[in-house]
């Protein structure tokens, strides 16, 4: 029985659902995520009686066809880059992005990664570097004698060397942005590459044309709102139930016609 | 002729049918822009099996025969999603997007993307047309904001640039519109304009029509319509099989 199968693409869309429902609240707490949503689609039609087609030599059409559908498909898991909330946290090396772009991160293979997680360390050489140790371009280096390290809405990194009373720049973040940002690819660790989709790194620096500020001490957290991934949830489990249902009805319907012959 | 069982199976075939429509209602409960369906049944008058020998004359034999599937128009419910490129339209109109081939499409749906190109595109990549073409996007825009007529305008540095306007397309009659799956619709029929008073709301998306109470309600009313027929069709072989065995008997 068709229903089966079209209820059972159902059941799988939800489950998917769920998946990405719980992504988003399992990552609630991280810096810089960009919750995703899923998108569905309907499946083909089949037509038992096609639209249009005539009924008569007089050239009297059919008004409305039988259609019959098969189910529902997953046409995307959209990635909402709206911007999160920024929270203070006091640390000199954090550092969150008001506006559009992405800090650039040297991976290790030569790559460069996109992240929106500002919150930085500093490596044994005292380079700017990120919690996983990868360097933050354009790898600017604080020495040992620096104090009263500060970033300004520029991504100007400047500190005080040694006993200079003027601060002196040691450095300016480089940020990048993308014509479809929604299409990057997210590859864990809050990092995000370049795709086919997303279109190619504009580069440039905080406080140019839609870049974006970046703004010190403070942290971007994750656009979640839990609430809404709540009722969400509470929705998809439902919709599976009512698939699930659908199934149970069609078995049925099988069970009689099944009784009939003996 | 075995009427009842026939009239019987013709009842069961458009049930199971029915089902499939309801299944796929179901398994789009959060398909967005999605409008249900429902199946249209008709009466079959069977013009040849009747006898007229008698006094009174026999009714004719009546089926039932699936007609159509209509789709209801009805508007889904808004969810705000807070994503720009979302887009939900209050009134009967749809967003027209474009084939590869360049043959346009319709459809509720208004999630979009924006592809490398800048080209704002469906989760498929078709284009969403605008009054003069695409709808491009330079990579320096940001702020984008649609109001609620459809003009589409950016800002581009300090000045605001106009990025075109999205064609809305409204049909008279709602039955000229075909389903082609992956969210969009066909028409056999030209699109008109929009009227005034639809607009076009951003960061929010058009949820499926489909009322799950009434689709497993039906769905209840199918399964127990199916049991009932099936019994009756026993009951009526049973009884046939009775008569069998009664008349064969030999009276002694």
């Amino acid at each position: 029985m068709r229903a089966m199968y079209t209820a059972a693409t159902g059941m799988m869309a939800q489950e998917l659902n769920v998946s990405v429902i719980s992504n988003n609240i399992a990552n609630m707490r991280t810096t810089g995520y960009k919750r995703q949503r899923a998108e569905f689609q309907d499946l083909l039609y089949e037509s038992q009686r096609r639209v249009g087609s005539n009924t008569s030599d007089q050239g009297t059409m059919v008004p409305t066809g039988i259609q019959v559908g098969s189910g529902v498909k997953t046409a995307a898991t959209t990635r909402i880059m709206s911007q999160g909330t920024l929270t203070s946290t006091e640390k000199d090396l954090d550092v969150a992005i008001r506006g559009e772009g992405f800090f650039q991160v040297d991976l290790p293979d030569g790559r460069t990664a996109y992240t929106r997680d500002g919150s930085f360390e500093l490596d044994a050489n005292g380079k700017i570097v990120t919690v996983d140790g990868y360097t933050v371009n354009p790898g600017i280096t604080i020495p040992n004698n620096a104090s009263n390290i500060t970033v300004n809405s520029l991504g100007q990194v400047s500190a005080i060397i040694g006993t200079n009373t003027t601060s002196t720049v040691l450095g300016q973040l480089q940020l990048a942005r993308f014509v479809n940002k929604a299409g990057l690819e997210a590859v864990g660790d809050n990092l995000f590459l370049e795709t086919a989709a997303s279109g190619t790194p504009q580069q440039g620096t905080a406080g140019s044309e839609g870049f974006g500020n970046t703004l010190q001490r403070y942290l971007e957290a994750a656009n979640v709102n839990s609430v809404t991934e709540l009722t969400d949830l509470i929705s998809a489990q439902r919709a599976y139930e009512m698939n699930a249902r659908v199934v149970t009805a069609a078995d049925e319907m099988l069970q009689t016609t099944a009784s009939l012959s003996r | 002729m075995e009427n009842a069982s026939l009239v019987g199976l013709s009842r069961q075939v458009t049930l199971r049918r029915e089902l499939d429509v309801i299944a796929n209602n179901l398994a789009n409960l959060t398909t967005t822009g999605f409008k249900a369906e429902r199946v249209v049944f008709e009466e079959y008058m069977m013009p040849v099996a009747r006898d007229e020998t008698f006094r009174r004359t026999d009714r004719r034999v009546s089926f039932v025969q699936d007609l159509a599937t209509a789709h209801d128009q009805a508007p889904g419910a808004l969810k705000t999603t807070g994503n720009p490129l979302d887009l939900a339209i209050e009134g009967d109109a749809f967003f027209t997007v474009e084939l590869p081939g360049g043959e346009q499409r319709y459809q509720r749906n208004g999630s979009f993307e924006i592809n490398r190109d800048g080209e704002l595109v469906t989760h498929e990549g078709f284009r969403v047309v605008g009054d003069s073409g695409p709808i491009r996007f330079e990579p320096t825009d940001n702020n984008i904001n649609i109001a609620a007529d459809g003009s589409i305008s950016t800002v581009n540095g300090n000045t605001t640039s106009n990025r075109g306007k999205l064609k809305l397309s409204r049909f008279g009659d709602p039955r000229a519109l075909d389903k082609d799956g992956v969210s969009t619709w066909r028409s056999n029929a030209p699109a008109e304009a929009q009227l005034p008073t639809t607009r076009v709301i951003q960061g929010a998306v058009e949820q499926s029509n489909v009322q799950p109470v009434v689709q497993l309600t039906r769905m209840m009313d199918v399964t127990r319509s199916y049991t009932t027929l099936a019994s009756l069709m026993k009951s009526g072989d049973d009884l046939r099989q009775e008569a069998i065995k009664t008349l064969a008997d030999v009276q002694s």
